[in-house]
């Protein structure tokens, strides 16, 4: 699964960033086409969800998609071999 | 986004302001009714006027938008005339215990089986911030340029005394533990309240040097005291401080309920 945000939704209050344990979601910079600035994922691969939500059949963790007020976290099924950077850490 | 199969997506984004917490307990509170497996068309909401009193039109149900203050006295007529409804209503601290004052301690006298999700933001957000009967002694508002001066209800405390079944506060920060309220709220018979101080940066937080969303989060976080703690606290004779406000199960009770689905 993978991790997105719906910038059509999202208006960048940055709840996210304050509340996932993993610090994925970080302030964005950018003014996006709707004028928003909407936070950027880190590494969201690390996120328990993206690796385990389709092997438990349930949301684990999912405090970001609950709190987000504008209904704009959602977990997507990605498409076959899709590219990842790998992080090895030692 | 939480349940899919309840949000009117063509609705969103909603009109709610950027870090609103309306939107989180709206999240919360279908998440409770996807846990409750209750159907669409068995399900009413029903709300006031207010920023929170939008709620129901993002929602993919029957649904009753009505006058200012009048959404207990609506959905008491609503379970009333047809008691195999599940009844939910979202009402704000203006809607509920300004003008609405007198229909909420009623509704939690007669105890009708409902679920009741106030929003509390402290102040009339719709209106641009002027004071509610919650806003907090000293915090700034419209209305209250030099700090209020009144006490302010508690609201929770209030419908326990009115004799609501299930009672319940948390803030928009406790997203796990207020969706497990509202479920519980459900599944009690009679009128099941939970009270939610959300943030309204806008017409609260930055009238009150809580302008970011963040600070505004942490103000609730901070100031939110478990209830088996407080208590702890008074039985130990120790000090209470006197800017919390309590969280968790205030009430649950078998009290004679009205409208129960038969
Ligand atoms: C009978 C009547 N009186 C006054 C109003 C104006 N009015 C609209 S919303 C509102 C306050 C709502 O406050 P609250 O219930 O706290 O909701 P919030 O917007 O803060 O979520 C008021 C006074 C109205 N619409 N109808
Ligand atoms: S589900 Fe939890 S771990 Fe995953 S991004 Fe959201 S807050 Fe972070
Ligand atoms: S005015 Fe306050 S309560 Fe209303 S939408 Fe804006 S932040 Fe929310």
């Amino acid at each position: 699964m993978k991790l997105v945000i719906d910038e059509s939704r999202c208006k960048g209050c940055n709840l996210c960033v304050l509340v996932c344990p993993y610090g994925i979601f970080q302030e964005g910079t950018e003014l996006n086409s709707r004028g928003i600035v909407a936070p950027v994922l880190d590494r969201p691969e690390r996120c328990t969800n993206c690796r385990l939500q389709a092997l438990y059949g349930r949301m684990l963790c999912g405090i970001c998609h609950m709190i987000c007020p504008d209904q704009a976290i959602a977990w997507i099924d990605e498409k076959p071999l899709e590219p990842h950077k790998v992080e090895v850490e030692f | 986004m939480i349940a899919p199969d309840w949000f009117r997506e063509d609705r969103l984004p909603h009109i709610y302001c950027t870090g609103c917490g309306n939107g989180t307990v709206i999240n919360c509170t279908l998440g409770a009714v996807e846990e409750m497996g209750w159907k669409r068309e068995e399900t009413v909401f029903v709300s006031g006027i207010g920023c929170s009193s939008r709620a129901p039109g993002y929602i993919l149900t029957d649904s009753l938008h009505t006058t200012h203050g009048r959404a207990l006295a609506f959905a008491t007529g609503v379970k009333m005339a047809r008691p195999d409804l599940n009844v939910v209503v979202f009402t704000g601290d203006g809607d509920l215990a300004a003008i609405g004052g007198n229909h909420f301690i009623h509704a939690c006298r007669r105890n009708v089986d409902m679920t009741v999700v106030c929003m509390n933001n402290h102040i009339y957000g719709m209106t641009g911030g002027q004071g509610s009967p919650t806003t907090p002694p000293g915090a700034i508002s419209t209305t209250t340029p030099y700090g209020a001066s009144e006490p302010a209800f508690d609201l929770a405390e209030l419908a326990v005394a009115a004799g609501a079944n299930y009672v319940a506060r948390w803030t928009s920060y406790h997203v796990k533990e207020l969706t497990k309220a509202v479920a519980a709220g459900m599944q009690t018979p009679g009128l099941a309240f939970i009270e939610v101080r959300t943030q309204c940066p806008t017409n609260y937080g930055r009238h009150n040097k809580l302008r970011r969303v963040s600070d505004m989060i942490e103000h609730l976080r901070s100031h939110a005291m478990l209830v088996e703690k407080r208590d702890r606290l008074v039985q130990e004779g120790k000090p209470v401080p006197d800017d919390i406000f309590t969280v968790g199960e205030l009430v649950r009770r078998n009290r004679p309920a009205m409208g129960v689905k038969s």
